[in-house]
């Protein structure tokens, strides 16, 4: 266990000499602040709506937390699903076009060395990316006053969400040669995990159950709960399933490499 | 230092490998010989822990690889047929990495490197980056970092394929250099792969050769050419015949 941080270092460095980490960085701090504009102008717009119809009910009931940050954290854990994939697709698929898969697989290290040094790797990164969307919330405080506690518990939800999405994009890297298949695979796998709730609300299949267990299997549904500011067991024990439940998967499938 | 027991390995009903048995000892260079697809790779593959036997075990440096696998990893230093670099990692940090990953201790580790760099003729390219080396200059590079930890053994596959003339000549003396005893004590064990008869000739003083998965000779380089008979014809005869079997069982 003690290489997994040389392994986690590597990949990092690797990650920063490449023009990808740069692009997707610069690309999720230029998406981030336009869709915070974009909500921010929303809100403002529906403010001067209600204003104008003298609807001071609905007014009062209006609330930062709710109505701008929430918004903006889902938009956020949805540039995560396009950008994230192109951080993960290397991860394993690289070693093996580089033939450095040999040589991790002939030193002493364990598979955990190996799939948690990696995972880190991608885990720091979304660290990163979840500072870029908290520096839009933290300005509301400047301004205005949204609630702490309500704003942290979003902020986890996403960053949870990030650490997810790198899990399931080990896995898919760890899978194939190809970065483009690694990218393709996660991309439509967090894709159909974002829409799960919708094809339970169709409910094709008139079985409430299922529909249910769909719902449950959604980043989304308990994304929604954090971003409501409910930090409850049940949501944090998703996500400590599926990354796991996907590092696990990773590390037989590196190890299978052996038995091929 | 190498023992090698009954080594096989199938994959279905292909066999690769079949009851390869050897022991080298230490300080000793051995040629791996045979035509591609003889199971040299795959029997080499199998003592660097890549691959694991379907029977059989091998022990390197007092450590079995089923029984204390990372052990035996680590009294090995590994050049595979595709040289394991990083393209954007310049040569002094990669062979920093493979330092830390081969349980180089942190005090040692940058006179490890050096010491690597040195041997390897790379110590005015420790700052290049790896991707823009020529094919001899990472060749190199992977040796040094099969040499980097000072293992016990070396396990090199096919280490000058792809250079010219010239670059395989430094290659060939930098892997006799490497086995070469110093201060009087046996350096590296050494078992290399190739095709290439001469240069078995020129490195090796023992052959083995493979043929069909099997061992077909195992004898001192001296004596197989004893007769007055080149490694050529040796080769040609051993690979032609279909029962090179009994000349594995004569040889053991």
């Amino acid at each position: 266990m003690r290489h997994i941080a040389d392994v986690a270092g590597r990949e990092l460095r690797g990650l920063f000499v490449s023009p990808v980490a740069y692009g997707v960085l610069s690309l999720f701090s230029v998406l981030a602040g336009l869709f915070f504009i974009v909500t921010l102008a929303a809100f403002n717009e529906w403010i001067f709506r209600l204003q104008q119809f003298q609807a001071f009910d609905q007014l009062a009931e209006l609330n930062l937390n709710e109505h701008l940050i929430g918004q903006f954290y889902h938009s956020m854990a949805v540039v995560l699903l396009f950008l994230v994939p192109g951080i993960t697709m290397g991860l394993f698929a690289s070693e093996k076009t580089n033939g450095t898969q040999e040589l991790l697989l002939t030193s002493p290290l364990t598979v955990w060395d190996i799939v948690l040094g990696k995972f880190l790797a991608g885990a720091a990164f979304v660290l990163v990316l979840g500072a870029i969307v908290g520096a839009f919330p933290a300005l509301l405080f400047v301004y205005g006053d949204p609630e702490p506690l309500w704003t942290l518990s979003g902020l986890l939800g996403v960053v949870l969400v990030g650490l997810t999405y790198v899990s399931i994009g080990a896995f898919a890297s760890s899978l194939t040669r190809s970065q483009m298949v690694a990218f393709l695979l996660t991309f439509v796998v967090l894709l159909i995990l974002l829409i799960l709730p919708a094809i339970s609300d169709l409910d094709v299949a008139g079985t409430g159950g299922a529909g249910e267990g769909l719902r449950w299997l959604s980043t989304e549904t308990h994304l929604e709960e954090l971003v409501k500011g409910l930090v409850d067991t049940q949501h944090l024990a998703y996500f400590a399933v599926m990354i796991a439940g996907f590092l696990v998967l990773t590390k037989a499938s590196v190890e299978s490499v052996r038995w091929r | 230092m190498i023992e090698a027991r009954h080594l096989s390995k199938r994959y279905g009903d292909v066999v690769a490998v079949q009851d390869v048995s050897f022991e080298v000892g230490r300080g000793e260079v051995v040629g791996f010989l045979g035509p591609n697809g003889a199971g040299k790779t795959t029997t080499m593959r199998m003592l660097t822990g890549f691959l694991p036997p379907t029977d059989g075990t091998a022990v390197i440096a007092g450590h079995d690889i089923f029984a204390d696998p990372l052990a035996a990893r680590r009294a090995i230093g590994y050049l595979p047929e595709i040289l394991p670099l990083y393209p954007e990692m310049s040569v002094r940090s990669y062979l920093d990495y493979v330092a830390r990953i081969k349980d180089v201790p942190r005090r040692a580790r940058r006179e490890s490197v050096d010491r690597a760099l040195e041997r390897c003729g790379l110590a005015h390219e420790a700052r290049r980056v790896i991707g823009t080396l020529s094919k001899g200059y990472r060749q190199r590079v992977g040796l040094a970092q099969a040499i980097v930890h000072d293992p016990a053994v070396l396990i090199l596959d096919e280490p000058t394929v792809g250079l010219d003339p010239l670059q395989v000549r430094e290659i060939r003396n930098l892997i006799r250099d490497l086995a070469a005893p110093r201060d009087g004590q046996p350096q590296h064990t050494v078992i290399l792969s190739t095709h290439i008869l001469p240069e078995v000739e020129a490195i090796c003083r023992r052959v083995i050769l493979m043929n069909e998965g099997r061992k077909a000779i195992d004898a001192p380089l001296a004596e197989l050419t004893a007769g007055g008979r080149s490694l050529d014809e040796i080769f040609a005869r051993e690979t032609a015949r279909d029962v090179a079997s009994d000349v594995a069982e004569g040889a053991r």
